[in-house]
């Protein structure tokens, strides 16, 4: 799971036009207009992307970056897709709405690429699906899961994460309404940081739980300002709640964890709906002793033992370098994209957006994010995984089909 | 109860660190009449190189107040040399507003492509103790920090009113013209009075690192406070913009704990627009402006 919404500059790049491309097109006797080319040809399968690799958004979208390119690598190393050879075509769109728009509309009527896949967050996926569906493109995209984009009903996208962003913490309320009545937590405290992608996390877990009878002793909204958390920590402790369920960004949740340490104070039960799902950076930010016991959602992350995603790691670091943690989840779901398309080619013999829409549209596709499936607007169907800091590593407790550990509670004390 | 005098701890701890950071800022507003944008840049600037000294180097960042002084202390100097002396004196307190807004963009710029724009915080072994005193929950850092401002502040003090530098700055805050007749070099005043304020905010700005997580675009938060500081203190006066941070601290933090956090900042604008609405010149800006 991967939900910051900031916002960048705009700066428009150029690229060229794809007269190559174009003439491959031709010669094969491809449908320009609708930009899906016959399965049997052996041109190159041209991709287009738009990804924010410049500007506020840049770290996520060079993470989906790498995870597109590897996944061609590794597709072309073995055969490409129905023996065509993946050719990315990636441009940037600097974070911009706008720009985004001109370079997917470049990308199908100018570049004339064979298939799109989607940019960096909600914000820009929007508008860029709605170009994609305009021309009958696909449109899997692996990091726009706001409810603005399933308001939109688009039957060409599809949100390549397991739930929209939203709910991403419904699988801690699912862990704890799972309890016996007597182990439920009986208080709750909510601190939401004012962002549509972190406060709505902790309301839906909210309507579960008091629709469930745990009370409500505390409910605050941050601005994204709030630099101390404090004073609020201090408000939470004095409401004495059993569980506490942050909807946060990374910086806040980070915050919070260490005002309760330095309040010395330890709720029995505590979610954070981003920052604790981090296992590069959240041991660093509050020191790796007070990790133990914190409960996150993630989609995926470096000791997922879904399948694949043992040679995604291997794969990442022989082309990029680096340790499994840093792998930003962004790259899994990005490369998780291309997945979906082998897959379809595969099991249909054709890689047209007529056949992908219509065949993702059934069925159920294993992913390195899980295995999906889709509404009809494209919001994927299934649930994150409940990950908890167990004996210093992040592990998966709920739910337990996939679970390496069983959940830890109450939460030990913080090591301080 | 409990959280409220939780929260007014928190609260003067807190407001002890945004005092030492808006002294420097009144104290340049006072000598140059120069309203310092790039103040809370400074602050962030100073943070990063806190950081770097404890992570490279394994300086405590308590004990890289000893570095990062002196030298932003320079780095004051030198930017008031090169871009703010150049400026005509009569459209000083104009230019310079775009002066030392671009040197915070310029600043914001140089760190983000140094350190990227991800989060960042300075995790000393110490970070998160705290004790426990009469049932309350002080934290080590926190209490340091506001020791480390009394410090600084009482030092800032000292130089003021007990050297020839100290007069020197005085009598140009209180007459820049007579200040002048009597032989006072107003250029070298302003170069060590730029550099004094650059040097409050790399004080605070190592401890600043401790207390929140940062990044390159922090200094936005930061002036925004710092200014309205400085205001309700009085333009001008180092010690009314002591009081005005600790009001502020108490302020955010009470309403935070007691009422709601999205209330917090907005209280504090409240009080801001009674006192100018009561004293134009903010707490102490009338009485004390001439005497720093």
């Amino acid at each position: 799971m991967h939900l910051h919404q900031r916002r960048g500059l705009s700066r428009a790049r150029l690229w060229g036009v794809g007269v190559l491309a174009a003439s491959a097109l031709a010669l094969s006797g491809c449908a320009a207009a609708s930009g899906t080319p016959s399965a049997s040809n052996s041109a190159p399968l041209k991709i287009g992307i738009s990804l924010s690799l410049t500007g506020d958004f840049s770290s996520s979208g060079k993470a989906a970056q790498r995870g597109y390119q590897l996944w061609a690598d590794v597709a072309n190393k073995s055969g490409g897709v129905l023996g065509r050879k993946v050719e990315l075509d990636i441009v940037d769109d600097a974070s911009s709405p706008d720009q985004v728009v001109t370079n997917y509309t470049n990308l199908i009527t100018q570049t004339k690429v064979d298939i799109v896949f989607g940019p960096f967050s909600s914000l820009l996926t929007v508008p860029a699906s709605r170009v994609a569906s305009r021309y009958g493109y696909s449109f899997i995209e692996p990091a726009g899961g706001g409810p603005s984009v399933f308001d939109q009903k688009l039957n060409n996208l599809f949100f390549v994460q397991p739930a929209e962003s939203t709910r991403g913490g419904d699988v801690f309320a699912n862990y704890i309404l799972s309890l016996p009545a007597d182990q439920r937590p009986k208080t709750a405290a909510y601190a939401k940081l004012d962002d549509p992608f972190s406060a709505p996390i902790a309301d839906s877990i909210q309507k579960r739980f008091e629709a469930a009878g745990i009370k409500t002793v505390y409910n605050q909204t941050y601005p994204s300002e709030t630099a101390d958390m404090t004073p609020i920590v201090a408000g939470i402790a004095a409401a004495k709640p059993d569980v506490v369920v942050g909807g946060t960004q990374e910086g806040d949740a980070f915050a919070q964890i260490k005002a309760m340490i330095q309040l010395k104070f330890n709720p029995k039960w505590l979610y954070e709906a981003n920052g604790s799902n981090s296992p590069g950076d959240f041991p660093a930010a509050v020191s790796s002793a007070n990790t133990e016991g914190v409960f996150g959602s993630i989609d995926w992350y470096a000791d997922s033992t879904v399948s694949g995603s043992a040679k995604f790691i291997s794969d990442y670091i022989a082309k990029f370098g680096g340790d499994a943690n840093q792998i930003d989840p962004t790259s899994a779901e990005a490369y998780s994209a291309g997945m979906l398309l082998q897959e379809v080619a595969t099991k249909t013999g054709k890689v047209d957006n007529a056949t992908i829409i219509k065949t993702l549209h059934s069925g159920s596709w294993p992913t390195l994010v899980g295995t999906l499936s889709w509404d009809a607007t494209g919001k994927p169907k299934g649930e994150y995984l409940l990950v908890q800091w167990v004996n210093g590593k992040l592990q998966t407790v709920y739910p337990a089909k996939t679970a390496q550990t069983s959940p830890v509670a109450p939460k030990p004390n913080w090591a301080g | 109860m409990h959280a409220l005098i939780q929260a007014i701890i928190l609260g003067i701890l807190t407001g002890g660190v945004y005092a030492l950071m808006a002294s420097g800022q009144t104290l340049i507003f006072g000598i140059m009449k120069v309203v310092n944008l790039a103040q809370g840049a400074f602050v962030v600037l100073a943070a990063y190189l806190t950081y770097t000294l404890f992570v490279q180097f394994g300086v405590d960042p308590f004990a890289s107040v000893l570095i990062t002084t002196p030298l932003m202390f320079l780095v004051g100097m030198g930017l008031q040399w090169a871009l703010l002396r150049p400026l005509h004196s009569d459209d000083v307190a104009q230019l310079s507003l775009l002066v030392t807004f671009a040197l915070e963009l310029g600043v914001e710029g140089i760190l983000s492509f140094t350190y990227s724009t991800t989060l960042t915080n300075i995790q000393p072994s110490y970070a998160n103790f705290s004790w426990t005193v009469f049932g309350f929950q002080v934290s080590l850092v926190r209490f340091f920090a506001f020791v480390l401002s009394l410090v600084v502040l009482a030092v800032l003090y000292l130089v003021l009113k007990r050297t020839k530098f100290g007069r020197a700055v005085r009598a140009t805050v209180q007459n820049p013209m007579s200040a002048q007749l009597l032989g006072v070099n107003a250029q070298r005043v302003s170069a060590l009075g730029f550099g004094l304020g650059a040097a409050t905010a790399a004080s605070a700005g190592s401890v600043f690192g401790m207390l929140n997580a940062f990044n390159p675009g922090s200094h936005y938060d930061l002036i925004s406070r710092l200014l309205t500081v400085v205001v309700l203190g009085g333009l001008g006066s180092i010690g009314g913009s002591v009081v005005a941070a600790l009001v502020m601290g108490v302020a955010s933090s009470v309403v935070s704990a007691e009422a709601s956090p999205i209330w917090s900042d907005f209280t504090f604008f409240i009080v801001l627009l009674l006192v100018l609405l009561l004293r134009p010149r903010g707490l102490f800006g009338a009485r004390t402006r001439g005497a720093l």
